[in-house]
């Protein structure tokens, strides 16, 4: 089994000493999917965000799909990383004056130097996928946001990742239009893509994930098996973040 | 097997430079033009250039033609002025004098007509004597202070539900803001005597603020609206529902913080009439630019155009400075973005 | 009852300012007749009798000043469209400096827009003519016959470019650029932080992400602060009376100086500058709806 995410001891401060990430490791192999939880400042975001460049760390090593970043932030390696790691938001963040299918063919196009009939032929069998193809010459406006963060996924699959990376992803989505993202990120675990979801969403990371990792304020708290951490966690704070949860 | 290793480290070289080569060239570039300019200006300023053109006319600078035993006159005004600054500032614990802050900058213009002009006890000084920066900030300040309350009404008009009212305030602050600032002031000086009775005369300083403060209140107006209309709606419901009248909504609400939001813009404008007041030396009135202009023209200093201008330029650029960093911080502890 | 009000209020704003008005016009007139110059246009066709160094149209001082005021006012323009064009492009540079990643670039740009907003424009102008082109030798830069540079002024290509001239609008253009680059950094710093993010994560470099992401939803915040910019520049073309170079606004000042027809003259001048004020109005909001076309659906 391929470790594809391997984090080794990464902490970041700010400015103040206070820690974002404090001495946080990790590994992720292929195929599985990590699941991130933890209250709001623990640093998860920051966590997954250090994955594809877009947080510098102070010290540690992450080493994704064999290529290596440390502090020095190299920005070469950092866009490798990009063309085969993806990314979804909390808030979607599509370009708001490129249509649907331009939102997804224009990293295919400008990135991977691919032709825009390929682009485009695969940018529209991405949202058949997700089922909202009707909507490829509309504009992110006209979207509901279930629809808009259905048409981030397929922006981030447009470049044929080998990992996915998603920070809140049904956050900002009203309650009914949860779960049609859901069940897109379930069905692209099913189908054997390597995923870390930093999410809330306790039923989701039950049924899909392989790890749970918990955190708070920059440190790992406690990682383990869904089973395990959601029925007998080990520790104080995790049992008492999952009970603030359920109520 | 060592080839290997050299291949491995060129290559990794190789990364970190090829991304950054552009920026790096440039940075090389920009860095080395610098250093040699930088060389240069420091060889001409100590050793091509003669300073005594600035160094003996410091009071010139300063006073313009004011008799010098009389110079303490326009010092006591500025001081005052700087006074009353740190107090709007900085407001002190003393809430009366808090509440006097607005009677205190009202009062700085009959302080500054006694001082500078003269009379009951003080030897007068025609105001063809004025000059220098004390004649700039006498400009930008009398300008300003009678500015602003014109631009707020004017603002308040343009928003008027009464037709005439909002009709004439819009041409007014639409022609003003059309026009060059030196045609007002040109035309001031020379069409404002035409509309006065026989008789009444207005010297060239109280022309030129004349002028100053309609252009100004014009831009002030604008900046207002602007302010006005970036307050929530919910405010002046809230204000409604508490029974206040119209006059106390303007009074309470809506001047206070349509002054606070457009604040930033405001300085801004106060800056740019600090800077204007550099267009009377084309029109015959002798403030700083003007004296380093006649400086220019003495035969004793022909040709030192460098020193003159370099010397006003720091000057302009220190004020301007202060200015403006003064505002950040009134910003800054008003909380505005 | 409030509506009556109202009017009755109106009513009596009208008759202040009627009378106000009339008041002023009452002293003009008198005034006039004392000065015995009355109020008509027909001075217009008289010859202007003055010389101006630079005309685009042939002009002797035997024509009219009707011409004259022509002639000045196609000077104006001349000076003005150069240097909106200039200052665009070097304001351009300025903005996109001012938001690099480049510390070099940035803190250059920085200093440079400080020091051109904190000194007044005037004193910049008399700078470029008195001590940048007047304070050339005879030849400063010298390339063959294709390009020149001295203190009589640029010569290239067969264009010659007086002193005056070129000191006005390299001085404006500098002086505008810099207000021009800090409105568009306001633009590119208006993007929300996540289209940067978006971008990026998708492995899109950052002069093509620029240039495809940001700049296209920075410009409708550019457009409006670009508007009142050109217009600042057309207003301050006419300091050009101060370093000799003849625009509507210096002609405008010799003709009051040789006929005394200040009103007339006046309003000649505020009917130029509303023409001027028009044109560039009119030629951003169409930039500005060319944009926006495409921009329907985007909230």
């Amino acid at each position: 089994m391929n470790t594809i995410i391997n984090v080794k001891n990464i902490s970041k401060s700010y400015s103040r000493g206070l820690l974002a990430l404090d001495n946080v490791s990790l590994k992720v192999n292929q195929g599985k999917v990590l699941v991130i939880m933890g209250p709001s400042g623990s640093g998860k975001s920051t966590l997954i965000r250090t994955f594809n460049g877009l947080e510098a760390f102070d010290s540690g090593e992450i080493n994704i799909l064999g290529i290596k970043i440390n502090q020095y932030h190299n920005e070469r390696r950092i866009q490798k990383i990009r063309k085969r790691v993806g990314m979804v938001f909390q808030q979607f963040n599509l370009f708001p004056h490129l249509s649907i299918l331009d939102n997804i063919t224009l990293a295919p196009l400008n990135v991977q130097k691919r032709s825009r009939v390929d682009a485009e032929e695969y940018g529209m069998y991405l949202l058949n996928q997700m089922g909202i193809s009707m909507h490829a010459e509309k504009y992110p406006s006209q979207l509901s946001g279930g629809e808009q963060q259905r048409v981030a996924i397929a922006r981030a699959l447009a470049l044929k990742p080998e990992v996915l990376l998603f920070d809140e992803p049904t956050s900002a989505l009203d309650p009914e239009r949860i779960n049609e993202v859901l069940d897109v990120m379930r069905k692209l675990a099913q189908d054997g893509m390597t995923m870390v979801v930093v999410t809330h969403e306790i039923n989701f990371a039950k049924d899909v994930s392989d790890h749970i990792l918990f955190m708070d304020s920059g440190k790992v708290i406690e990682t383990s098996t869904p089973d395990i951490f959601f029925s007998n966690a080990k520790h104080e704070r995790s049992r008492k973040f999952l009970n603030q949860l359920n109520k | 097997m060592y080839l290997k290793k050299i291949k491995n480290y060129i290559q990794k070289l190789k990364e970190i430079l090829l991304l950054n080569s552009l920026n790096n060239f440039l940075t090389i570039l920009l860095i080395s033009t610098i250093l040699i300019l930088s060389i240069q200006s420091f060889n001409w300023v100590i050793f091509n250039s003669k300073w005594s053109v600035v160094t003996a006319n410091v009071p010139l600078f300063a006073f313009g033609t004011f008799p010098e035993e009389q110079r303490w006159r326009p010092i006591i005004w500025i001081v005052s002025l700087f006074l009353i600054s740190f107090l709007s500032i900085i407001p002190p614990k003393w809430k009366w004098l808090r509440k006097n802050l607005l009677i205190a900058w009202i009062g700085t213009i009959p302080l500054g007509i006694f001082l500078l002009y003269g009379g009951l006890g003080l030897q007068t000084v025609m105001s063809r004597n004025f000059g220098g920066l004390t004649l700039t900030i006498l400009l930008t300040v009398f300008s300003s202070i009678f500015a602003l309350p014109i631009g707020i009404a004017l603002a308040f008009c343009r928003q008027s539900s009464l037709f005439v009212v909002k009709k004439l305030s819009s041409i007014y602050i639409d022609s003003m803001r059309a026009v060059p600032l030196i045609a007002v002031l040109f035309f001031g000086q020379l069409l404002i005597p035409l509309f006065l009775p026989l008789g009444v005369e207005i010297d060239r300083v109280w022309r030129a603020i004349f002028a100053f403060t309609l252009f100004v209140s014009a831009y002030i107006a604008e900046d207002i609206r602007g302010g006005l209309q970036a307050i929530p709606n919910t405010q002046i419901e809230s204000a409604r529902s508490l029974g206040l009248n119209q006059f106390q909504i303007i009074r309470f609400i809506l001047i206070p913080q349509s002054l606070r939001i457009a604040l930033p813009a405001l300085t801004n404008q106060a800056i740019g009439l600090f800077q204007n007041t550099s267009l009377m030396s084309i029109l015959g009135l002798v403030e700083l630019l003007g004296v380093g202009r006649s400086i220019l023209a003495n035969p004793k200093f022909i040709g030192q155009y460098i020193e003159v201008y370099i010397w006003l330029a720091s000057v302009y650029w220190l004020i301007c400075t202060i200015m403006a960093l003064i505002a950040k911080y009134v910003e800054k502890r008003l909380k505005i973005a | 009852m409030k509506s009556y009000k109202g009017i009755i209020f109106q009513i009596l704003i009208f008759l202040f300012f009627i009378c106000l008005f009339g008041l002023l016009i009452n002293n003009l007139i008198i005034n006039l007749i004392r000065t015995d110059l009355g109020f008509n246009f027909s001075w217009l066709l008289k010859p202007a009798s003055f010389a101006l160094a630079e005309h685009a149209l042939p002009y002797s001082p035997s024509d009219s000043y009707a011409w004259a005021l022509f002639i000045g006012w196609l000077n104006s323009l001349k000076v003005i469209f150069t240097s909106l064009f200039l200052s665009t492009i070097l304001g351009i540079i300025i903005g996109l400096s001012r938001t690099s990643k480049n510390i070099i670039l940035n803190i250059l740009s920085s200093f440079y827009i400080t020091i051109i907003r904190q000194t007044p424009l005037l004193l910049q102008l008399m700078f470029w003519y008195f001590v940048g082109f007047l304070g050339l030798n005879n030849n400063f830069i010298y390339f063959t016959n294709i390009f020149k540079i001295n203190n009589k002024g640029i010569e290239f290509l067969g264009l010659s470019l007086t002193s005056e001239y070129s000191a006005l609008i390299f001085g404006l253009s500098v002086f505008t650029s810099a207000f021009i680059g800090e409105v568009i950094r306001g633009g590119i710093v208006s993007v929300s932080k996540g289209q940067w993010e978006s971008f990026r994560s998708l492995g899109l470099s950052e002069s093509n992400g620029l240039i495809k992401v940001i700049i296209p939803q920075a410009l409708p915040a550019i457009i409006p602060g670009l508007t009142s910019q050109y217009l600042n520049l057309a207003k301050n073309s006419t300091l050009a009376i101060a370093i000799g170079y003849s625009d509507i606004y210096a002609i405008n000042d010799t003709i009051i100086n040789q006929t005394g027809r200040a009103i007339e003259c006046f309003i000649i001048l505020l009917l130029s500058f509303l023409i001027l004020n028009l044109l560039i109005t009119n030629l951003m909001e169409t930039i500005n709806k060319l944009i926006n076309r495409k921009r329907i659906y985007i909230n």
